[in-house]
């Protein structure tokens, strides 16, 4: 058998039949003999579709006719052939071919993934937060609301006086350090006297008894408040729930072809790792509400070092959500110290 | 060196047949002229291993069918060789934000269709990556709608299952048509008898029951007892949607010019869904005693199921037992329901598929697609493939080779695959 003939296998395409045939690349054109030497298809390699190499598999050819090649890669000498004939082989080809180029891509990749994870997706959230309407916000919002109080939360246990009091001393403070933040402060409670302050997308702030009574403070619960409202200012809730959204995006391109379990596991990382960045801006937000209102720093201060210490005693299983951001914890309360001090 | 690339044992001959093109099953005249052509080129003289290779498919079945012959699929990708595909697939899905994964999912269908033999011969992927591109634009489109409908507004949620309602049959049709009329074997296609009427009044139904626990939770202010009614009801019909559209994807198959037949196997179908809900059942009862006594051991204080992130550990090692213990049952069982229901004229196919095996192979590929972050993935489903493509039996009273002979193609565009060409959707059902 010579370097440019190949034992393969031809269908016709009309019927089921496969003819052992010898093809012989010829030149720049591909021709197909049967077993008694007759010419049975003769066309230029350019009108040829061929399928890509693969290790242990036979290359399609498929002919104008509409005839089919079943070729084996015969251990790279078809390859060779078809290369002297001047078949270019794809570059995507060639690099999945080489080891040290398939590392040099996983490397690459592992790099794009983490910037577009890192960096990326951060961006990109808040783009598309900052071009959100008000509307599609507050909906989402309200609906988690809806489901919260279905769930987890049950109504105040503040008489309506104190929280209208407080209400408006924060409206003030507010109206004074931060005009134009829209925001709708909700009063609930947990059954287990949770000690937690959140905010929902579209600007809606939640304080539960469970804070309130252990800030004991005013001026406490307007720190806490005022952390919270820099939530809302910086669009923190929306931004965290569209960068989960890309998380899952990635994970799915990465792990499943829009499908599998194994895709939505790393969504959850994603909303803990980006909380910490967010949690800091919230703090430093909430000492310049503070600072605005001529408020002392202090109680502010004071309520997250008790935090600290209280789940030092209980373990560190029992965070509240907008403390939560166990590894920078120490150096959150170091950096309100430091406002502390200025 | 076990998993890693190396495929699990199989066959002797799966490895030795280098040269692929040996039709095992070759029938006597004008296919022993065609053998003795090809084994000089082969170069693997009829040693014993070969022999017996040869033999096992011609060992009669039983004695009631001594004519009967069976041809076995063979798998031949590796981990190894899939793990580059799909790395540098992946680099450029990321590069170019998604688009290439058209052209990826094209490549990764041509693999592994070419590595995987009947009779010697293998089957081939004709896809276009263009209308996979346009495919996937509108099921991302439907899928944002469907995610994000209810949370815009009940108005839009509620038109957005009527819009998948009415597109659903129509878009699932088109789905069978790309995809078997762009696999190939010995150079004819496959292909779906799409009517239009009947994948209405077979999908219709499906849909309708699928989308009612939903809409009762839209239309109802409270998750009352008629949410739990027409969950119930829901849940009870799985089983039959399931079968409705194996049966219909089956039935109405075809290759070159002959029709495929599905006998029908609904009562299987409920008794594997029965046996796979207790295993369902025993596998929550599992992961979630794991995950109280984790939550025990971190201390009284500790809560479960926690919140945030804490929920979602805890909700991975309720949800692991079920993925690695029951999916592996249903996948085996079902599969095996399918497929000896499953005719193409006189030629039946059979599984000889284990639940158990399955089941090592799952936990393996989870196992250490945790431990190494992922990379194992490709060796995972190399090794799934594998192992499912080598279970199939096509048993037939002519050997494969005469019947393909038999065989024609169809004229072009005779089930209006022309249309069926301008988006592919793969809905992996």
């Amino acid at each position: 058998m010579r370097a440019n003939e190949f034992r393969a296998w031809f269908f016709s395409g009309r019927d089921g039949e496969a003819a052992a045939v010898v093809m012989r690349v010829d030149g720049e054109r591909v021709v197909v003999e049967a077993t008694d030497g007759t010419v049975r298809e003769s066309e230029p390699l350019t009108t040829v579709m061929m399928s890509e190499p693969f290790d242990h598999a036979p290359r399609l050819i498929t002919l104008r006719s509409g005839g089919t090649l079943e070729v084996e890669e015969e251990g790279g000498r078809l390859a060779r052939a078809l290369a002297r004939a001047g078949v270019a082989v794809s570059p995507v080809v060639q690099l999945r071919r080489w080891w040290p180029a398939v590392l040099v891509a996983l490397a690459g990749l592992i790099a794009l993934v983490s910037l577009a994870y890192l960096k990326g997706l951060p961006l990109a959230a808040h783009w598309v937060a900052d071009r959100l309407p008000a509307g599609i916000e507050g909906r989402l919002g309200d609906q988690m609301l809806v489901a919260l109080d279905r769930h987890y939360l049950g109504p105040s246990q503040f008489d309506a006086e104190w929280r209208e009091r407080l209400a408006r001393r924060f409206a003030d403070a507010a109206t004074k350090a931060a005009p134009g933040v829209p925001y709708r402060l909700e009063f609930r409670a947990t059954s287990e006297e949770s000690i937690n302050a959140f905010a929902l997308p579209g600007g809606v702030v939640i304080v539960l008894d469970g804070l309130v009574r252990f800030a004991g403070d005013e001026a406490a619960v307007l720190g806490v408040l005022g952390h919270e409202l820099g939530h809302v200012a910086y669009r923190h809730s929306t931004r965290q729930v569209l960068q989960s959204v890309g998380v899952g995006m990635l994970a799915g391109m990465l792990w499943g072809d829009f499908s599998g379990t194994a895709a939505s596991v790393p969504l959850v990382l994603g909303v803990l790792k980006y909380s910490r960045g967010f949690e800091r801006e919230a703090d430093d937000f909430a000492i310049a509400f503070l600072r605005a209102n001529e408020i002392s720093i202090e109680p502010f201060y004071d309520v997250l070092v008790r935090l600290v210490e209280r789940e030092e005693r209980r373990g560190i299983a029992t965070l509240p959500d907008f403390i939560s951001t166990h590894p920078s914890l120490a150096e959150r309360i170091e950096h309100v110290f430091k406002a502390l001090d200025e | 060196m076990g998993g890693l690339g190396g495929p699990p044992p199989s066959p002797p001959n799966a490895r030795k047949r280098r040269g692929g093109a040996v039709a095992l099953l070759d029938g006597p005249p004008r296919g022993a002229a065609s053998r003795s052509v090809h084994e000089e080129r082969l170069e693997i003289p009829p040693s014993s291993t070969y022999a017996s290779a040869v033999a096992v498919p011609l060992v009669p079945l039983d004695a009631d069918a001594p004519s009967m012959t069976t041809a076995p699929l063979v798998f031949t990708g590796r981990g190894g060789e899939y793990f580059r595909i799909w790395v540098v697939n992946l680099l450029l899905t990321v590069i170019t934000a998604g688009l290439y994964s058209a052209w990826t999912k094209v490549r990764k269908a041509k693999y592994f269709a070419q590595n995987t033999r009947l009779d010697g011969h293998v089957f081939g992927y004709h896809g276009n990556p263009k209308a996979i591109l346009r495919g996937r634009i509108i099921a991302l489109v439907l899928l944002g709608a469907y995610t994000w409908g209810f949370q815009f507004s009940r108005v839009a949620g509620l038109v957005t299952l009527m819009v998948l309602c009415a597109a659903g049959p129509w878009l699932f049709m088109r789905s069978q048509q790309f995809k078997l009329g762009n696999t190939s074997f010995r150079g004819l296609r496959f292909g779906f008898d799409a009517r239009v009427g009947e994948a209405y009044r077979i999908m219709l139904p499906i849909l309708v029951l699928w989308f009612a626990p939903a809409v009762v939770t839209a239309l109802t202010a409270d998750e009352g007892w008629q949410l739990g009614l027409v969950g119930l009801l829901t849940t009870l019909a799985i089983p039959w949607m399931h079968h409705r559209l194996k049966a219909y994807q089956h039935g109405r198959a075809v290759y070159g010019d002959r029709s495929f037949a599905f006998l029908g196997a609904r009562r299987k179908f409920y008794g594997v869904y029965l046996k796979g809900a207790g295993l369902v059942v025993l596998a929550v009862l599992l992961g979630t005693t794991v995950a109280f006594v984790i939550a025990w051991f971190r201390g009284p204080a500790s809560q479960f199921p926690g919140t945030g992130f804490e929920a979602a550990i805890y909700g991975g090692i309720i949800v692991l037992p079920v993925y690695v213990f029951a999916w592996p049952f249903l996948a085996a069982r079902l599969q095996q329901a399918v497929w000896t229901s499953t005719r193409l004229g006189d030629v039946r196919f059979r599984t000889e598929i284990k639940a158990r095996a399955l089941f090592k192979i799952v936990f393996k590929s989870v196992m250490l697609t945790l431990l190494t972050c992922g990379l194992y993935w490709p060796f995972a489903a190399v090794a799934l493939a594998r192992y499912r493509i080598e279970c199939v039996r096509v048993d037939s009273e002519l050997p494969l080779t005469a019947i393909a002979a038999d065989l024609h193609g169809r004229p072009v565009a005779a089930l209006g695959e022309g249309a069926a060409d301008t988006f592919g959707l793969d809905l992996g059902l």
